[in-house]
């Protein structure tokens, strides 16, 4: 799960720039992505993984990190 | 004067009697019914709308826990409660548009809309209610008493000016065997009271009071201008207040409210703007309006430039009956709209990127943005 959603995060929002992603990077408080890109990422973990995920649950500090986004995907 | 004499008269009753009860059960009991009766002294229509909005959403909440067609009843009592709204609030702005109508197919006598008044929270209560059942739709939340649900959308502290905070909130508050008094509770509310005090009644009404009185002796685009920047700092000022006074009223019970605002006139950019305005309202408008809408098409120019002119537009609306409350919301939707753009470009370009991560290029976003949202406030004077 860790690795579809960095691979995804880095293809759809970061244009194959050359910035490493890990669990703990922070994407939207600094800057890397913006909150916009929180309904495409809600989304795709439909599709990907078939978890609903609450649009309550997806904020720009609850989904800052991928660590903190499979946390709360294993959560529904 | 009535009602801030019956708030405080309110909040001293009620605070003596809260932390006397035994348990957070019954303090939830008595401030809800508390609130209720504030609410109906306040303005009995109010009052009664409460009781039945309450009613009905705790009917409903059980419809759909426990019911197949979840879907359904959901989409059913939201809808509900959208008329109960937009009934009290809209009738009376398209009161022309209606008689015409009827008149000219009926012939039907004229009925006064336009004398219906706004029931007192009513754009708050309504707000709160709806996503009470929508998180319970979706999962978030398991149906509450009827008395924690009076609770949640009456609590007088907060029912005549927001926050608009949200159940989960709350609940996990006063889920709890009971709150457990403490002087930091008095010293926090007093605090944020006073606060709210000076902002409302100093720094807005001054300033309110310092534009009123140069746009009366001057005409001048200059003046007018620096009027608008003023009301700026105004409305603001007033909002805040309110919700800072809505916040420390509610610690004196040991209550934690939602923050409303957190320095929107220092966002470098629309979008974290209305992160920082108005939070519980923006919040909501996302949750419940812009991410639904979203779902309805992946077309680039639907995301990107009907949902947020669309979820603006309605909370817009929400503000007030007349087009300019909408159009001023749509202005706002148009602004995220082109920012949502802008970061596109800013992404696919390598050195607009450099050049945007500047300290030069932050502080003029930061004032551009200002001076943005001060333009949308001619819709409001």
């Amino acid at each position: 799960m860790e690795e579809k959603l960095i691979n995804f995060i880095k293809s759809e929002y970061l244009d194959g720039d050359d910035v490493e992603i890990t669990r703990d990077t922070k994407l939207i408080s600094s800057g890397l992505i913006d909150s916009f890109s929180l309904v495409s990422l809600q989304t795709y973990i439909e599709r990907e993984f078939g978890k609903r995920i609450p649009a309550p649950k997806i904020t720009a500090e609850s989904f800052d990190t991928v660590g903190q986004m499979i946390e709360i995907i294993n959560q529904f | 004067m009535r009602l801030l004499t019956l708030f405080i008269s309110f909040l001293v009753f009620s605070l003596l009697i809260y932390w006397t009860l035994p348990n957070q059960k019954s303090r939830t009991v008595f401030l809800g019914l508390a609130s209720l009766i504030f609410i109906l002294l306040a303005d009995k229509l109010a009052g009664r709308i409460t009781a039945v909005l309450t009613v009905y959403t705790y009917f409903f909440s059980v419809l759909i826990e426990n019911s197949k067609r979840k879907s359904f009843y959901h989409k059913l009592s939201v809808i509900g409660i959208v008329i109960v709204l937009a009934f009290f609030k809209y009738i009376g702005f398209l009161d022309a548009y209606i008689h015409n109508v009827t008149s000219f197919f009926m012939r039907m006598p004229e009925y006064p809309f336009e004398k219906i008044i706004v029931p007192l929270g009513l754009s708050y209560i309504t707000f709160r209610y709806i996503s009470y059942l929508t998180d319970i739709y979706w999962g978030i939340n398991t149906k509450t008493a009827i008395y924690t649900l009076l609770f949640y959308g009456g609590l007088f502290t907060t029912f005549l000016s927001g926050p608009i905070d949200r159940f989960e909130r709350l609940e996990k508050q006063i889920s709890v065997f009971r709150i457990n008094f403490s002087r930091d509770f008095v010293y926090e509310g007093f605090e944020r009271i006073t606060f709210g005090l000076f902002k409302k009644f100093v720094i807005a009404d001054w300033t309110g009071y310092l534009i009123n009185s140069i746009s009366d002796t001057n005409d001048s685009f200059a003046v007018k201008v620096i009027a608008l920047f003023g009301f700026s700092v105004q409305l603001y000022m007033d909002f805040a207040g309110y919700s800072d006074i809505a916040i420390g009223t509610s610690r004196l019970f040991g209550l934690r409210i939602m923050e409303n605002f957190n320095s929107p006139y220092t966002k470098p950019n629309i979008s974290q703007f209305w992160r920082n305005w108005h939070i519980s309202l923006s919040d909501w408008i996302r949750d419940y309006v812009f991410f639904p809408l979203s779902k309805l098409s992946d077309k680039k120019i639907w995301l990107m430039v009907f949902v947020p002119v669309i979820a603006m537009g309605i909370c817009g609306m929400w503000h007030g009956s007349e087009y300019k409350f909408a159009v001023w919301g749509m202005y706002h939707g148009a602004g995220l709209s082109v920012f949502q753009f802008w970061s596109l470009w800013k992404r696919k370009n390598k050195s607009l990127k450099k050049i945007s991560e500047t300290k030069w290029f932050n502080f003029l976003s930061v004032v551009f943005t200002f001076v943005f949202v001060t333009i949308g406030w001619v819709f409001f004077r």
